[in-house]
């Protein structure tokens, strides 16, 4: 099936919130913010309790009275919106990209989820002082002449909640317009109604799905919609007009995984054209050693971090070389039987693995971030160049 | 205190076995027999009225080296402190904060102490006052460690007690069975595997079990076979090198065809080349010494002459 020839499924599906707290934890300085009101609108039987603004300590004692499987924390973010990606280390080819930085955390439950290790925050986290995230990519956005890829599913999924925080709709409003930025939201879920009954411009907006083959999406992917789900709302979005992006991230190494991603990635080109997809990224499984233990603690059923892992240039674990490799060039010429001209980049990955796979590497981050940028049509017009993508 | 007098007890009198307050697991320290046996008991232990004799609150240590010493000396009677009319919490408070005041506990004791606060304090009191004393965190990993180590062979935990087997090395080898601990024991017995190596090999371990789905018990087993020497030992280096060829094959075989096409350059021998660490990343190292200008003069000529071409098949990624 192509995206012309999609079948709508039940509109209730895409406007439900894959996380429906009972708590709501309001930090007392975030309480007037229209935000919190508008969320805990749409939560009418939750318990909504106002908190003075935690310390670390003050959020594990809260952590032991609200359980954070069914607590959403709304706080006020007091630090910088908009930051470089962590993965910005010179050993490793990164794309530049930018993050909005609008929440922490999500109830999807990914096995291999690296913020398992990062955050000291139990509790997802929405923040709510959106004037002054706006503010901000005001100032800037402002600075002539520079592109900016930008997005908000590093730190959580950009929709699995959607449905209660309605901040699609928000971003959209001030991205649809924006002329020199794009905007990347990257999600496991299907809760894209916002996004398909929005009536304004969308832009150049793009929508990516993280994708995995079926088995670790069943195994691994906690609640996470089903991979034919997921590529289903990409074909309802790339119909309204949403460019759409795909992430193979992380690719990883089991039993059978051949046939396993072979049959994901015919599973995408049932549902979207080569032409639909911006861009498609490709990055295996790496690890900060001591996720190991906490992945385990949490997941003590998988097996995903007993493999060839070795000690990276950027300190973290991931496949040996050879595994890498074999992974990314099965894949590389999957998706280029069907699409042989969509742009595939790695995310994360040495120069040496560039020039093997696809015959060429980016130099540094620059370039590879350039490349990025060229296949977004603003960074096109905006550069008064012909669209060309980077193929 | 106003609740606890001093006063003469029998050793005999005193219920070593009871474990109410396991504040102590491990070997007497030295400094300890040496203070008492020179100077006599300096500061009397604390004591309890229990069901089979005294209970020992506070100086278990102490009481076990003056039982040693009675042994010998025949000298059975002691001045001690004796509660009454004090809750089992409050002494167990004042046992904990009196030990803490003075030393670290091992593993073996956190655990113990954990594990007997939750039969006598509720959880709450055992969250906020007892586990941060114990520096525990509050987190289910932390709590199953200890309940592991409560639940080990004496054997196992008078080695974790002696510091020569890791927190970390319990958090692997706690869901393992006991035969599969027992055989653990046994293999650092025989090979005397020091702690750190230990954790090495025991995570490899764990990692190929769940690789391939197999119990750490067979192959601990098929392991130990492979890395007996000539006499019949475990040959500890041999051991390492099995589990890593296991964990790593492809790792291993890269590693064997560097080697093996290292040979077919012979202007290679008087050098060394080091391949990057786990051949990730694109830097080699050459290696060579010289003694003086000529010397360095030859090495110079003899790289020169070397064909680019030997270079990038000695730098190919297999």
């Amino acid at each position: 099936m192509n995206s012309a020839a999609v079948v709508s499924l039940p509109p209730a599906k895409y406007s439900r919130s894959l996380f429906r707290p009972t708590t709501v934890l309001v930090e007392d300085e975030a309480s007037d913010y229209p935000l919190v009101e508008s969320i805990v609108g749409r939560l009418p039987n939750a318990e909504v309790v106002v908190v003075k603004r935690p310390t670390s300590a003050d959020l594990v004692r809260l952590s032991q009275e609200f359980s954070p499987l069914t607590t959403l924390f709304l706080a006020r973010h007091r630090g910088r919106f908009l930051k470089a990606c962590p993965g910005t280390a010179e050993t490793y080819r990164c794309c530049l990209y930018q993050i909005l930085h609008l929440g922490l955390g999500c109830n999807i439950g990914c096995s291999y989820c690296v913020l398992q290790g990062y955050l000291n925050n139990p509790f997802i986290t929405q923040f709510v002082n959106l004037d002054d995230a706006f503010a901000e990519l005001d100032r800037e956005l402002a600075r002539p002449g520079t592109f900016y890829r930008i997005g908000t599913g590093e730190f959580t999924d950009s929709l699995f909640m959607d449905p209660l925080t309605g901040l699609a709709t928000l971003l959209l409003d001030y991205f649809g317009r924006c002329q020199n930025a794009v905007l990347e939201l990257k999600t496991k879920s299907v809760a894209i109604s916002a996004l398909l009954d929005y009536p304004g411009e969308i832009g150049e907006t793009i929508v990516s799905w993280s994708l995995n083959a079926p088995r670790i999406c069943a195994k691994e992917e906690g609640h996470a919609a089903a991979i034919e789900e997921r590529l289903t709302a990409a074909a309802l979005c790339r119909q309204r007009g949403y460019r759409i992006g795909l992430h193979f991230d992380p690719l990883l190494d089991f039993p059978g995984w051949e046939d396993e991603y072979r049959q994901t990635v015919a599973s995408i080109f049932a549902h979207l054209k080569g032409d639909d997809i911006i861009w498609i990224s490709i990055g295996a499984f790496r690890f900060m050693p001591q996720v190991k233990d906490v992945l385990k603690e949490n997941h003590p059923q998988t097996n995903i971090t007993a493999g060839e892992f070795i000690r990276g240039l950027d300190g973290k674990q991931r496949y040996f070389s050879t595994i890498r490799r074999r992974l990314y060039r099965f894949l590389v010429t999957e998706i280029r039987r069907y699409a042989p001209n969509v742009f595939i980049y790695f995310c994360m990955e040495d120069q040496y693995l560039w020039q093997d796979t696809f015959g060429r590497a980016p130099a540094d981050n620059q370039e590879l971030g350039h490349w990025l940028d060229k296949c977004c049509y603003r960074y096109m017009r905006l550069k008064g160049t012909e669209a060309e993508g980077a193929k | 205190m106003n609740n606890v007098r001093t006063d003469h007890c029998f050793l005999a009198d005193i219920d070593f076995a009871d474990r109410t307050f396991p504040f102590s697991y491990g070997a007497l320290p030295a400094r300890l027999e040496k203070s008492i046996a020179t100077a006599g008991l300096l500061q009397p232990p604390l004591l309890v009225a229990g069901k089979n004799g005294f209970r020992i609150v506070c100086g278990w240590r102490r009481l076990e080296v003056l039982r040693k010493l009675a042994d010998e000396s025949g000298e059975d009677e002691i001045l001690v402190n004796l509660a009454k009319n004090i809750s089992l919490q409050e002494l167990f408070r004042r046992a904990l904060w009196e030990n803490l005041a003075i030393r670290e506990f091992n593993l073996v004791e956190t655990a113990d102490i954990y594990c007997a606060a939750l039969k006598i304090f509720t959880l709450d009191e055992v969250e906020k006052k007892i586990m941060p004393a114990l520096k525990i965190p509050l987190r289910p990993r932390f709590r199953g460690r200890c309940q592991a180590i409560s639940g080990f062979s004496q054997e196992l935990r008078d080695l974790l007690a002696a510091g020569s087997v890791d927190a970390e090395t319990v958090d692997l080898i706690k869901e393992w069975s006991a035969d599969e601990r027992s055989a653990l024991i046994d293999l650092v017995t025989e090979s005397g595997l020091r702690r750190n190596k230990l954790r090495e090999v025991v995570g490899r371990l764990d990692d190929l079990a769940r690789r391939d789905q197999i119990s750490p018990f067979e192959l601990l087993a098929d392991v130990r076979q492979a890395a007996l020497d000539e006499a019949g030992n475990i040959d500890v280096e041999l051991l390492r090198r099995q589990l890593k060829a296991r964990l790593y094959p492809q790792l291993t075989a890269a590693h064997l065809e560097f080697v093996a096409r290292q040979e077919k350059f012979p202007w290679l021998k008087p050098f060394r080349l080091d391949p990057p660490p786990d051949f990730e990343g694109g830097d080699y190292r050459l290696n060579f010494t010289f003694t003086d200008s000529k010397e360095w003069e030859e090495i110079c000529a003899q790289l020169n002459a070397v064909a680019l071409e030997d270079i990038d098949e000695l730098c190919r990624r297999s």
